[in-house]
């Protein structure tokens, strides 16, 4: 677009000349560009200088019958630059009004003005200057001025410089004038051509065009844009005619006006339409502009001067079309699409335009070179001196070429000859680089169907400009755009293209020197499928290709390597076409040092049998990897399909070698590629595939999986196809190592057990060994993890695992380098064969759990300084299940004191009939106030172990020990108080405690039952205090209430057979009220009584009330008193005393009892 | 003048491409028929609101590709068949009928038991009727 001439490429503005008073112009000038719609102006300092714009002498010769062009080139920049549609003459007020030699003046200059303005119809304006209001000209004057202008008197106009405002004004009515008046001449040219048109004066279509062509514009110049459409289109149509009847004369030249005459209205009629938003109209008038020319290929020497014409047309287009592709609407494909109307979404698309500007640059570039080599042209492309194709230039008319001829001063122009103006075309279009266009127009394309997702269209513009790059010569340029795009192609499977891209790539890489990559597009290309490929992908062609690959050098230096080259094929790589590895062991496990079978399938696609001199194998263990030469493998092979020479790889069938290799270290061996040597300078190296996954997957060939004509199992076994696998699982040598777990018996919760561990080495030496230790819940609760409520308890764990420590000399917790509360990896120290290591495992319980206890050895048979993989890693597995076990269960009691009966209230509304002291409900234990209680704490043995209880006692509640005001240690049962007791299985343990609380509460804390134990000395486990397991269970509240009544029971410790004896009923009452009680006696055999055997008596207040009775034993040894029962009427309460609260000894006559005696 | 037809398969892959020029120039149509199926995409990505397009396996002008026009047809089975020709003014319903027809060609070559669906159609008994199909284009005669 940029080649055309502004004035074509931009809408025309109209033009308005100010003559006179210079100083103004700047001013005037400025306003009137800035207009809606702008007017340019022509300024004319002087007077003298209004004859540039008179007509010229012979531009009245247009009704001549003939014209020599069509459209002439100045025409359209005369109109825009030199020739005004008004002519403005300014004159100062001072010269209207001065002295008749001004005035003179003034009248002489507009004479002048008006003579001009006269002979081209253009519009006169007088302007007069007024610097300030007093300068007034008088009506006289501008009467006369009026008449001497013969104007109108509405054209005579005022310009105030007095202030700003009157300026402003002053420029508004000169704008306003302007416009009327610049609108009135070009309708009035217009009009004034148009009835040329209309009377048809002339007979040759040229000036038909010519004048439709100025109408047009004159109509550009209204901005009467509908007007001006209508006569380009008849211009065009007009020239339209003259495409069918082109003269004899100059045929070539006659063409090439023509088509630019066209190419301009086209341009005039697509900007005019797509500024109107009609893009659909555009699109279509567009088409058929190409199409209606697309035929004036003229001359076929000079062919390139139509292709490069279509080409500029797609471009301009194009350009047009991309920048106002603000305005196409959304919606603008709604009109295309199935229902056959002529235009599809890529019509409103620039990148198509592009692309087709850039095949038809390619065209003419094509045409270019048969016109410089065709024998026709010879005589154009060697022009003889006479013709100095410097003298050609473009000529007066759009599209003409003519000669200059320079005499002296004189120019004079001279009309060209065909065979010249060929040369001169020839000379023009070898100047330039049209690659450079043409890779330029085709990125551009690609570009914009990339942004728009086509992605094959972008593909397919690559293409075409790798191409390009190709033939300039660029063939890094080019590998790479073609490289970018095979991939589609392959993806998609369109043979034909990628063999085409290929070709481009192989010749890329040839020249480049690029001997790896040629080769892999060579055999890339090789081993296609066959098609009916258009450019001769043939199997004979296939074959050339492969034999210049892999055939023997023939004095190529290119193909002279010192170090053969490396193929890679991985899962993904376009050469699984050509060679593609299959590798399966029979087994799926094999035992260290044993031979395992393995079977390799080979297969190749290439056209010809490749001969392969050796076979690289490789593992992921390298002491594994073996190769296989055609020599050697003559004895082993097993398969009978072997064919005559070993490794011949025959076209589409697999070449099956079994073989028999010596497995390595344990673990997982793999096979991990196979290389074959295709040709001396060449190896192939082939990821190996398991056939079973190949056989699932579409992996022997993603891209071509649907061409393969064979493909049969590529081990020819069922069962190895299926089930085939690449790798092979090499088993453990057999542990030379033991690994004993001693247990003592179950466990006990608390206390640490230990579990003595010991490796022996039977053999092996142990290196860089390791002991993992893992403990789990026996029931298959998982592991050890405790419950959130018991986590949140305190300790995390039923079982924990607290030490891993061992008895050598580094007995330190170095050795220990994790551990977990239910896992430990411990490092076992470096041992010869035949020597031990022993550690021990701490395991503490804290709920009585069954678990099992996992111990795992791994070690290296030898040291690891070499590298990884020097010695064999082996393991040994021992477990042992261990039972958790309480050792003993603290049990506790409350008895009143013998013979004393505290009232509790409490206890009597819940349970009416009274009873004895403790024992009952452990949580509402109520005692009495300031009265001792006996608290009873007992710990029986119910584990299988004897035990040592160290001691019992009762922690208070704050921490500090003995019991403080509320428990007392009272007496102790045995002897050996302190000492440490054993106490047998299911023996039980005791200790008596005095419990006085001190005051009335409803919930009082006794503290902690606190028992330290250990294992007993016989039997195993640390002894001591020090190691002594500490339980501690907390005591339940108890309620101390205040007793309202006590009632105590008093006679003498013993009594003699018929000695009478008092015994005593004392009531306390502890309240201040008055209470009434009754008590009663029973009868008894043993002894008689005298007195009531019921009463009641009342108790007053903080006193105490005594009943006695005397009592004569008729019978001896322990005997029961009678029976006494005591109510409180108050409380409905009654106690009885208990069988052993009421028995007395009664000797049969009084002992003799001597202290001294006893104590010694 | 039909110069050019072609089955493309599910995965845009090439079933059966044909041409019928004289030229050398066939390879132009494997790169005009692989671009025609940027406009396929793009059709079926956004199908036009208006309703007779729907389950309207005809779809109609692709795109211009130089001097050729390129028209095309989308099956349920997104098989595509594509057909190149140098008229500039094709009529709607000859197009249709082309592709009616050829459909049903495409149809009774898959059906054959020993043809491998997604494999190039290489019967000679589809390019015989093909050829047919493609001769009688443009004539008013139902198939």
């Amino acid at each position: 677009m940029e080649e055309y001439a502004e004035e074509l490429r931009t809408p025309p503005v109209a033009l308005v000349s100010l003559v006179g008073m210079p100083e103004l112009h700047q001013t005037i000038s400025a306003s009137l560009h800035s207009e809606q719609p702008p007017i340019n102006t022509l300024a004319l300092p002087d007077f003298g200088k209004i004859s540039i714009i008179a007509p010229k002498v012979k531009e009245a010769v247009d009704s001549g019958q003939s014209a020599a062009g069509i459209l002439k080139r100045e025409w359209l920049a005369k109109h825009r630059t030199r020739v005004p549609a008004v002519v403005a003459a300014l004159f100062s007020s001072d010269g209207v009004t001065g002295d008749p030699a001004q005035w003179l003046q003034v009248c002489t200059d507009l004479e002048n003005v008006k003579a001009v303005v006269r002979g081209r119809n253009i519009k006169l304006v007088v302007v007069i200057v007024q610097s300030s209001l007093r300068d007034e000209v008088s009506d006289d004057h501008m009467t006369a001025l009026k008449k001497r202008g013969e104007i109108d008197s509405k054209y005579i106009t005022t310009f105030l410089l007095s202030d700003t405002l009157e300026k402003r004004k002053s420029l508004q009515r000169l704008a306003a004038m302007f416009a009327e008046l610049s609108n009135t001449y070009y309708r009035e040219e217009g009009r004034r051509i148009k009835t040329r048109i209309e009377k048809k004066s002339w007979n040759c279509a040229e000036l038909h065009i010519r004048y439709c062509f100025k109408v047009a514009v004159f109509a550009e110049f209204r901005r009467d844009w509908a007007e001006a459409l209508r006569f380009y289109n008849d211009a065009y149509g007009g020239l339209h005619e003259m495409f069918g009847a082109p003269t004899k004369l100059q045929p070539i030249q006659r063409l090439v006006e023509i088509k630019t005459v066209a190419e301009y209205l086209h341009f005039k009629v697509s900007t005019l339409l797509l500024h109107g938003g009609k893009v659909d109209e555009a699109i279509k008038w567009f088409h058929k502009h190409i199409a209606s020319c697309e035929r004036l290929v003229g001359l076929p020497e000079v062919a390139f001067l139509h292709w490069e014409w279509m080409s500029r047309q797609f471009l301009v287009f194009a350009e047009l079309l991309e920048t106002s592709s603000a305005v196409i609407p959304s919606s603008v494909s709604a009109n295309s699409g199935a229902s056959g109307a002529t235009l599809t979404e890529w019509d409103f698309q620039p990148a198509y335009y592009y692309q087709m500007s850039a095949h038809y640059l390619r065209k003419k570039k094509d045409s270019l070179e048969a016109s410089l080599s065709a024998p026709e042209t010879s005589e154009w492309r060697n022009p003889s001196e006479s013709t100095a194709l410097e003298s050609i230039v473009p000529s007066i008319f759009v599209g003409q070429f003519s000669r200059v001829l320079e005499e002296g001063d004189l120019l004079t122009t001279l009309p060209v000859a065909d065979a010249e103006y060929a040369s001169y075309a020839l000379a023009e279009a070898k100047r330039f680089q049209d690659s450079f266009e043409i890779i330029a127009l085709y990125r551009k394309a690609s570009e914009s169907f990339t942004a728009s997702k086509a992605t094959r269209m972008a593909s397919f513009c690559s293409n075409r400009m790798a191409r390009e790059y190709y033939d300039t010569g660029d063939f890094t340029n080019a590998k790479r755009i073609l490289d970018d795009i095979v991939g589609l192609y392959r993806r998609e499977r369109w043979v034909a293209l990628l063999w085409e891209a290929l070709g481009y790539l192989r010749e890329c890489s040839r020249k480049l020197g690029l001997l790896k990559e040629f080769a892999e597009y060579s055999l890339e290309m090789a081993a296609l499928p066959l098609t009916e490929a258009p450019n001769g992908g043939g199997l004979s062609q296939r074959g050339v290709i492969q034999e210049e690959v892999l055939g023997p050098i023939k004095g190529e230096t290119f193909m002279k390597v010192d170090q053969p080259i490396d193929l890679e094929v991985d899962a993904v790589s376009p050469l699984r076409t050509v060679f593609l590895a299959s590798v399966a062991f029979h087994d799926q496990s094999v035992k260290p040092g044993a031979p395992a079978t393995l079977t390799l399938s080979l297969l190749s696609r290439l056209p010809q049998p490749v001969e392969i001199d050796q076979l690289e194998i490789q593992f992921n263990q390298p002491a594994c990897n073996f190769t296989l030469s055609s020599s050697t493998v003559k004895n082993q092979l097993s398969s009978s399909e072997e064919p005559p020479p070993p490794f011949l790889l025959t076209p589409g069938k697999w070449l099956r070698l079994t073989h028999e290799i010596q497995s390595g270290q344990s673990g997982k061996l793999e096979c991990l590629s196979v290389a074959a040597r295709i040709a001396p300078w060449c190896r192939i190296r082939c990821q190996a595939d398991s056939p079973a996954s190949m056989e699932a997957s579409p992996s022997p060939s993603p891209h071509w999986k649907m061409l393969d004509e064979v493909q049969n199992s590529s081990t020819g076994d069922p069962i190895l196809s299926a089930a085939g696998q690449k790798i092979i699982q090499i088993e453990e040598p057999d542990p030379q190592v033991d690994l004993i777990l001693a247990s003592s018996g179950p466990a006990l919760v608390g206390e640490i057990f230990s579990v003595p561990v010991s490796v022996i080495s039977r053999g092996h030496s142990v290196f860089s060994g390791e002991l993992k230790i893992n403990l789990v819940d026996a029931k298959g609760g998982g592991l050890i993890t405790p419950r959130e409520a018991e986590a949140a308890a305190g300790d995390g764990h039923h079982v924990e695992l607290l030490a891993v420590s061992g008895t050598g000399e580094e007995e330190d917790d170095d050795d220990i380098k994790r551990i977990r509360h239910s896992f430990g990896l411990v490092a076992v120290p470096t041992l010869a064969a035949g020597e031990s290591w022993s550690g021990k495992l701490e395991i503490k319980w804290h709920r009585p759990r069954t678990v099992m206890l996992y111990v795992s050895l791994g070690y290296s048979t030898s040291s690891g300084d070499g590298g990884g993989s020097a010695g064999q890693r082996v393991n040994v597995h021992r477990n042992l299940q261990i039972e958790g076990k309480t050792p003993l269960v603290l049990n506790h009691r409350f008895i009143s004191p013998f013979r004393c009966e505290p009232l509790l209230v409490s206890k009597l509304r819940r349970r009416p009939d009274g009873g004895g002291g403790g024992g009952g409900d452990p949580t509402t234990v109520s005692l009495p106030q300031s009265e001792a209680t006996v608290l009873i704490v007992s710990a029986l043995n119910c584990c299988d172990v004897p035990l040592r209880c160290v001691s019992l006692s009762v922690e208070d509640p704050d921490g500090g020990g003995g019991g403080g005001a509320a428990v007392q240690a009272a007496v102790r049962h045995g002897a050996a108080a302190i000492a440490s007791e054993v106490v047998a299985p299911g023996e039980e343990f005791k200790q008596f405690f005095s419990v006085v609380p001190p005051s009335e509460s409803p919930g009082l804390e006794l503290g902690h039952v606190c028992l330290r134990w250990t294992r007993d000395a016989g039997s195993g486990g640390g002894g001591g205090a020090d190691s002594a397991v500490v339980v501690r269970q907390k005591l339940p509240e108890v309620k101390v209430e205040k007793p309202p009544l006590v009632v105590k029971l008093e006679f003498p410790p013993y009594a003699v057979l018929g000695d009478p004896l008092t015994f005593h009923v004392k009531v306390q009452n502890q309240t201040s009220f008055l209470q009434e009680i009754k008590y009663s006696l029973g009868d008894s055999q043993s002894f008689v009584f005298s007195g009531p055997h019921q009463d009641k008596a009342s108790v007053l207040p903080r006193s105490e009330h005594v009943v006695s009775h005397k009592v004569v034993p008729l019978g001896s040894g322990p005997q029961r008193l009678p029976h006494v029962n005591v109510t409180a009427v108050r409380y409905s309460a009654k106690v009885s005393a208990s069988a052993a609260a009421s028995t007395v000894f009664v000797f049969p006559s009084p002992p003799h009892l001597d202290p001294e005696e006893e104590a010694s | 003048m039909i110069v050019c037809v072609a089955v493309v398969g599910q995965q845009n892959n090439p079933l059966y491409l044909q041409s019928f020029t004289d030229g050398d120039d066939a390879l132009k149509f494997h790169h005009i028929v692989h671009c025609s199926l940027d406009v396929v995409e793009e059709r079926v990505n956004n199908p036009k609101k208006s309703g007779p397009t729907l389950n309207e396996p005809f779809l109609g002008l692709l795109y211009p590709a130089e001097n050729y026009k390129v028209y095309g047809y989308l099956t349920n089975t997104k098989v595509k068949f594509i057909l190149v020709t140098t008229d500039l003014d094709v009529r709607d319903a000859d197009a249709r009928n082309f592709f009616r027809r050829f459909h049903a060609a495409y149809m009774d070559a898959v059906s054959n038991p020993f043809h491998v669906p997604g494999k190039k159609i290489t019967t000679r008994t589809f390019v015989e009727r093909v050829g047919a199909i493609v001769r009688s284009f443009g004539s008013t005669l139902p198939a």
